[in-house]
């Protein structure tokens, strides 16, 4: 056998390990808390799916954002994101962070979440029922297979631009950048600029 | 002496709900708590001022995300006396059997957060399950889980399926069935007697002064419920009592939830007698061009966590002109709070906040 | 009851109106100057619990509309108190030395509609951070326009396939 094949014959019951024991953060955001306590307990257990509520981010790679998301709750979101670590899932439930929901014109919810955090699977409704929050979880064991759920990937090679998008809406933000930002590109665009408005 | 600030954030095992508290604490004990709410504020009472009167409806019941039929109920009851409708009798007799129904289930996930931030896992997951049956009757009743939609102004949305009223008597004789398991594990067990008993001791003159109402009062032993004091729908002609106790600390709160059940299952039965036959539904103008004449006024229902309140001015069109909530937990949340949290130890603060049966989005709106 | 009430608060204070709209429900209204005696009068009466504070924006008229809501625990009446003050530059006396539990009420009318009240000790944000626009729940700030000045301009994240 070569490098790559043994590779590959341990990296599938790592997939497996690591799929049925999705353990989620607690963290309720939203309208979507009052769905959560009947899917955690005794009635639609969820630890049959191998999901069950953590304390701390630190243990967690499931992280549901149940429900609209306000500009107060989303700094609280994106720091617990970063701290989670890799790899790690999002799903997001009911129809508010797909395109703002029925808070569409209110000023102080977020309209398209995707442009802030990287969603891997949503969820619609208002409120989801139990059996489509495990429907959710088994198309994410089958996206996890295939490969396709590459949220966190997308997170660290787009990292630029997402982070441009959060400072757009808080200006600048108090803790440090995750990932190292190319800053040679970043300079140079803005000397860029400037010299053009000193030139008028 | 040193003091520290600590964070009890959003994110936070013993936090029910988005809501986050600086505490300043020295050691052990804390010096002072400043909460910290707005994580939940959508601009609700700006957001209904841009829609018509008839579709505030599928709006208004996201406020209290618990229990959403209170808040329907006292905006279909304001509509009503802003606009002079009369509500059949039938429909009256329904909107108690729900607002009952919805106040047990209120009751019954107020216990599993108690008793899962004390360290009772197995009263937890029998309040949890329970409350799940009251949610299939609503479905089969208006077909949804949460967020009914049910009672519009005129009466409710539509009559009674069949064999209703039996399902819902075998569901209260077998919770009854089953309130000595509940009592002997949680509510008169002698460990959780332990840790409630003289935790966040409020006396009677204080919690009249800081304007508390709910079980906060009457766990105080002032006897004072709005279905007493200004009775509306049916609450006249059937029998009930009002259970006070007199000490006024966590665990006299709880004991008062556990016999305000009981007090509604009581009224669930003699409703389901009494109920007479006939229409369920007045039928409105066409709601999507309504104006209803100048006005304002104020309701208010006993919820259940004390009282809340509607002060709703019209000015003659097609949207309100101006809608404010009067919500229990603004109050219990933002002013008795940290004067109870003063003085107290770090492990006591989850205690002492889901005790006061605080509900997050009704503090921001 | 209520009418020997009504007959006192007449004699005593000039400028204010007493009606009864509905039942169980007593409608005062009064001047800036008469507020906080009439807030003691009623206290001293038994209405000592002070349910909500409310405020209405009449932008045609230029005025805010302040409505104190008291009731007691010995009889089922409720009263809103209306006073009313000029919109250019709004300012009222604190009540917190005779009601405790007004402070968050104001603080509240302060952060969405922009009244200042004198003497009231903690004025700071509730539930905005960083805002810096006009005081949010007046009639004249549009949600419409700023949501789409705001949200609308951030691009999305796409990728390159």
């Amino acid at each position: 056998m070569d490098r790559k094949s043994i590779i590959k014959w341990i990296k599938e019951p790592g997939k497996m390990g690591h799929k049925y024991s999705l353990w989620a953060v607690y963290f309720c955001t939203g309208c979507g808390i009052i769905e959560i306590p009947p899917v955690i307990t005794a009635r639609w257990d969820a630890e049959r799916f191998g999901v069950i509520p953590v304390a701390t981010p630190r243990q967690a790679n499931l992280f549901m954002i149940t429900g609209y998301v306000s500009l107060k709750t989303l700094k609280a979101i994106i720091r617990t994101y970063e701290q989670m670590p890799e790899p790690k899932y999002t799903v997001a439930f009911g129809s508010c962070p797909i395109n703002g929901g029925m808070y569409w014109d209110s000023y102080n919810t977020i309209k398209h979440i995707d442009k802030y955090i990287p969603i891997d699977g949503w969820i619609a409704g208002c409120m989801p029922r139990p059996e489509a929050i495990f429907i959710a979880v088994t198309k994410l064991w089958m996206m996890i297979d295939k490969g396709e759920a590459t949220g966190y990937i997308r997170y660290r090679k787009n990292y630029k631009f997402y982070r441009r998008n959060q400072e757009k809406l808080f200006g600048k933000l108090p803790w440090p950048p995750l990932y190292p930002i190319d800053e040679k590109e970043d300079e140079n665009g803005e000397r860029i600029e400037k010299k053009n408005k000193e030139d008028l | 002496m040193r003091e520290l600030e600590l964070f009890f954030g959003p994110q936070h095992p013993g936090m029910v709900g988005n809501f986050s508290i600086t505490l300043k604490v020295e050691g052990d004990r804390i010096l002072e708590a400043i909460p910290n709410p707005g994580y939940l504020h959508r601009g609700f009472e700006k957001l209904m001022e841009l829609r018509n009167w008839i579709q505030n409806f599928p709006f208004v019941c996201r406020i209290n995300v618990v229990e959403p039929d209170s808040m329907e109920a006292v905006y279909a009851m304001a509509v009503e006396r802003l606009a002079n409708i009369e509500v059949p009798e039938r429909a009256k007799y329904i909107r108690t059997i729900v607002l009952e129904l919805a106040r047990l289930a209120s009751h019954l996930f107020g216990a599993w957060a108690y008793a899962n931030m004390l360290g009772f896992d197995t009263p937890a997951q029998w309040a949890m399950a329970d409350r799940d049956h009251i949610l299939d009757l609503f479905e089969e009743l208006t077909g949804a889980r949460v967020y009914h939609i049910y009672i519009l102004p005129g009466g409710v949305r539509r009559d009674l399926p069949d064999g209703f009223e039996e399902k819902v008597m075998y569901f209260l004789h077998a919770l009854a069935q089953k309130l000595p398991d509940y009592n002997e594990t949680f509510f008169e067990n002698r460990i959780f007697y332990e840790r409630a008993k003289n935790i966040g001791k409020i006396k009677k003159e204080e919690a009249i002064e800081w304007a508390a109402t709910g079980q906060v009062l009457r766990a105080t032993g002032v006897k004072y419920d709005i279905r007493k004091v200004e009775p509306y729908l049916v609450y006249d002609k059937v029998d009930f009592d009002i259970p006070t106790r007199e000490d006024g600390d966590a665990y006299s709160r709880i004991l008062v939830i556990r016999d305000e059940m009981v007090e509604s299952a009581k009224i669930i039965m003699q409703c389901i007698e009494k109920m007479p036959k006939g229409k369920v539904y007045e039928r409105l103008p066409n709601p999507f061009k309504w104006k209803i004449p100048k006005g304002e006024t104020y309701v208010r229902v006993e919820s259940s966590r004390g009282e809340l309140g509607l002060y709703m001015v019209s000015n003659g069109g097609n949207t309100p002109y101006r809608v404010h909530f009067r919500t229990p937990s603004f109050n219990h949340g933002l002013f008795i709070l940290p004067r109870l949290l003063k003085g107290a130890s770090i492990a006591d603060v989850g205690n002492i906040m889901i005790s006061l049966y605080v509900v997050a989005p009704e503090i921001d709106r | 009851m209520e009418k020997e009430l009504k007959k006192r608060i007449k004699k005593i204070y000039k400028n204010t109106q007493v009606e009864f709209p509905e039942a169980n429900r007593m409608v005062i209204k009064t001047k800036q100057e008469n507020l906080l005696p009439i807030l003691e009068f009623l206290k001293n009466e038994g209405f000592r619990q002070l349910k909500a504070i409310s405020c209405v924006d009449w932008i045609e008229e230029k005025e805010f509309e302040l409505i104190y809501h008291l009731s007691s625990l010995n009889s089922p009446l409720h009263i809103m108190v209306k006073v009313r003050i000029g919109r250019e530059d709004a300012q009222i006396e604190t009540i917190i030395k005779i009601f405790g539990n007004a402070q968050i009420y104001e603080r509240e009318i302060h952060e969405l509609f922009g009244v200042k009240f004198r003497g009231n000790p903690n004025l700071s944000p509730l539930f905005l951070e960083n805002w810096q626009s006009i005081p949010p729940f007046r009639k004249d700030f549009d949600t419409r326009e700023y949501v789409k000045k705001k949200f609308g301009e951030i691009p999305f994240v796409e990728e390159k396939k």
